[in-house]
């Protein structure tokens, strides 16, 4: 009978060690192609904003980069898209329609983090200070 | 069981008028006469013969009209066909076919509050049924294609 | 009272008793909003309301407001549980206006990623009929083994939930051999697993005395109400929109429709047993049989960006039923018209009928025997969409305190 069966199972399962990952003392292990956080390359974006027209969630907006920055001379108009990590759904529409594929990503799921709410450190992290300051991190 | 559709082409209820990608059928009707069509249908291919998909309801604004589509499933092959009617966009009305499909509630209800359609002799329509009460009271019906929202 | 005495009782007059009992809208069954007011007679249901409207998002006016791109990873949010094929069905639907046709292993990853879909969405229904019935234990062990194929899903499409897989032309990412051997791996361990859940829910008394002759819904019944799905194969209807449309690769891979002629709540589960199983041999075909073709993912900054007049009606065959989109175009960056039926309208608010005379226990079973999917049956309403506000009623106003509230409602 069924009953007997199920009893089994509960029994067996009071003896194993639970099922559930115990987070944040063990981290699940997730794929590396997991759509994690994804931020844009600022060496090689062209500051299209196609990304932004694109994003389904409205997570992006475009900014100015701060003149301290050295930029590359194809993005003429100094713009890079910010991410809102509090909006984007990790469609990776960005990712996929960029023309110059200029999204780093990651399988970062991690996502309450105080520090990184939008995109905009991650991205400038990429870029070199102006001659004068040391590079930046 | 899809000649029967034939049948009633061929008696002037349904005529034909192309079909909508991929390859489903379209009749146009007459929407005083949706009634008779069902009750055709009914007394044709039975009550298992067939059902009500859905009901799709267009604003077509530049043409004044509100635009019904009733998609019907003939079994046992599954063939979809649409059966097309237009009414008037300043005063909807249709004859409700709940009483004879029962399946038409939804459908039915839906239009009435996000259309404006009325479908004289459904009892259960009523706003609001999905849409919030701030826009039935203004009246706005969110679907059409002037409505702002 | 003595006094009393002197007025002679010579009549009785009897009045019918009918308690209300609003079943829901917090946590109804699922752990949605959906409010049921049931009017019992004693223990009996004697009628029941469905009242819908807690969740209002206005999927459908947004989607004309968006481009055709866009579109596609809005729709895929009208659910969670079965994103992919609200995906897959737009842009069939919108493929069908532009004339494109994606590469035959793209077809196939798409039926991959569907099928999984069904498998964990028919567990987790399972599951929580478990849940209803009071055998949690179940529902736990149930709700561990759906995590093998949560990882399957995200192994297939990076994403435990949101798939995000279907693009016009094709999918979004690729397997490779690697993938595919993990795939079939989990595969193993569920599929045992499954079969000796069916074996559970066919011999354990328990299930078998909540479930059977509960919610017993006739053929011509489920054909009349445009019941779907499960709810209708269950009755001995034998629609599957995978068999009829053939779209994709349904047309190559075998499977068996899932018939059952009990039309009772167990039946309803048992099919989606039986299909779950079916799905899990679907994936082994497919894993085994991957076309070799390098076109799976097209470049997505080359698709087209202009879309022709036309209009096209696709229909997918949901883990829930027939799930239909009708998209129009009119030639501009936008769908003129995008309209969604999903199989749990017809599902939930067709079926307030078959609620009576069954006692007030049942009634949650019967309206997980549905697999009722609260935000696909309100997708298509209205919500103040700049400040994306959810609308809630208080529970005082629907019980019939608030004058707008009491009008007359449908009920059947
Ligand atoms: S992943 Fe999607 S939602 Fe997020 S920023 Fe990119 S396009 Fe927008
Ligand atoms: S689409 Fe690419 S190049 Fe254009 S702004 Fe976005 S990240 Fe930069």
């Amino acid at each position: 009978m069924g009953k007997s069966k199920i009893l089994s199972l509960i029994l067996r399962n009071l003896i194993r060690k639970p099922a559930t990952i115990q987070y944040p003392r063990e981290k699940p292990w997730v794929e590396s192609d997991f759509r994690g956080r994804q931020y844009s390359d600022l060496q090689k974006c062209i500051g299209c904003g196609l990304c932004r027209i694109e994003c389904p969630a409205d997570a992006i907006v475009m900014k100015k980069i701060p003149d301290e920055y050295e930029v590359p001379k194809k993005n003429a108009r100094r713009l890079f898209p910010v991410i809102d990590y509090m909006k984007c759904v990790y469609c990776y529409r960005c990712v996929t329609v960029c023309p110059v594929r200029a999204f780093i990503t990651t399988n970062y799921f991690e996502l309450a983090d105080p520090q990184h709410i939008t995109s905009e450190e991650l991205s400038l992290s990429t870029l070199r200070k102006k001659a004068g300051g040391e590079a930046s991190k | 069981m899809i000649e029967k559709i034939d049948e009633l082409v061929n008696e002037g209820l349904l005529k034909e008028a192309g079909i909508i990608k991929p390859n489903r059928k379209l009749y146009e009707f007459n929407h005083e006469r949706i009634r008779e069509i069902f009750k055709q249908l009914l007394e044709r291919l039975g009550e298992k013969g067939f059902y009500l998909a859905t009901i799709v309801g267009t604003d077509m604004l530049k043409d004044k009209k509100i635009r019904l589509d009733y998609y019907v499933v003939v079994l046992p092959e599954e063939i979809t066909i649409v059966l097309r009617t237009y009414v008037d966009r300043d005063n909807p009305e249709i004859n409700s076919i709940l009483d004879l499909i029962p399946a038409a509630l939804a459908p039915e209800c839906e239009i009435y509050d996000l259309l404006g359609v009325v479908f004289k002799g459904n009892p259960a329509l009523r706003r609001p049924f999905f849409v919030p009460e701030e826009l039935v009271e203004k009246g706005i019906y969110p679907l059409r294609k002037d409505a702002r929202v | 009272m003595q006094g009393c005495r002197a007025v002679a009782i010579d009549k009785v007059i009897e009045v019918p008793y009918a308690l209300e009992i609003p079943v829901g809208p917090q946590h109804p069954a699922l752990h949605e909003p959906l409010l049921l007011k049931a009017y019992a007679d004693g223990e009996e249901v004697i009628k029941v309301e469905v009242h819908t409207g807690y969740n209002h998002r206005g999927i459908e006016k947004l989607a004309e407001k968006n481009s055709f791109y866009r579109d596609i990873f809005i729709v895929s949010r009208v659910c969670g549980i079965c994103n992919g094929v609200h995906a897959n069905c737009y842009v069939r639907a919108v493929e069908q206006i532009l004339g494109i046709e994606p590469s035959p292993r793209a077809k196939y990853l798409r039926v991959l990623a569907m099928e999984l879909e069904r498998i964990h969405s028919h567990m987790l229904i399972n599951a929580v009929m478990a849940e209803i019935i009071g055998f949690d234990s179940l529902f736990m062990n149930i709700m561990r083994d759906r995590e093998y194929i949560m990882k399957s899903k995200e192994i297939v499409t990076g994403n435990r939930v949101s798939a995000d897989y279907m693009i016009f032309g094709g999918v979004r990412r690729d397997l490779n051999s690697e993938k595919v051997d993990k795939l079939k791996k989990l595969l193993d361990r569920v599929i045992p697993r499954i079969k000796y859940y069916k074996k559970l829910f066919m011999e354990d008394e328990t299930i078998l005395k909540r479930l059977v002759d509960v919610g017993v819904v006739k053929p011509s019944e489920a054909t009349l109400y445009g019941l779907l799905g499960p709810a209708a194969r269950a009755s001995g209807i034998k629609i599957d929109v995978r068999a009829s449309d053939k779209y994709d690769a349904y047309g190559e891979i075998p499977f068996n429709v899932i018939v059952r002629n009990e039309c009772d709540a167990w039946a309803r589960m048992m099919v989606r047993w039986d299909e779950a199983l079916e799905s899990a041999e679907m994936v082994k075909y497919i894993l085994d049989h991957l076309p070799q073709d390098e076109k799976a993912v097209p470049d997505e900054r080359r698709l087209p960006r202009r879309f022709p007049p036309g209009e096209a009606y696709a229909r997918v065959e949901a883990p829930r039923g027939e799930l239909i989109y009708y998209v129009m175009s009119d030639g501009k960056p936008m769908p003129y018209r995008v309209k969604i039926r999903t199989p749990s309208v017809h599902n939930i608010l067709n079926t307030a009928k078959f609620y009576i005379g069954y006692s007030i226990a049942d009634l949650p079973v019967i309206l997980t025997s549905w697999d009722p999917c609260i935000s696909c049956m309100e997708r298509l309403t209205i919500i103040d969409l700049k400040t994306g506000e959810r609308r809630k009623v208080p529970m005082k106003e629907l019980a019939g305190g608030g004058k707008k509230w009491v009008n007359p409602r449908y009920s059947l």
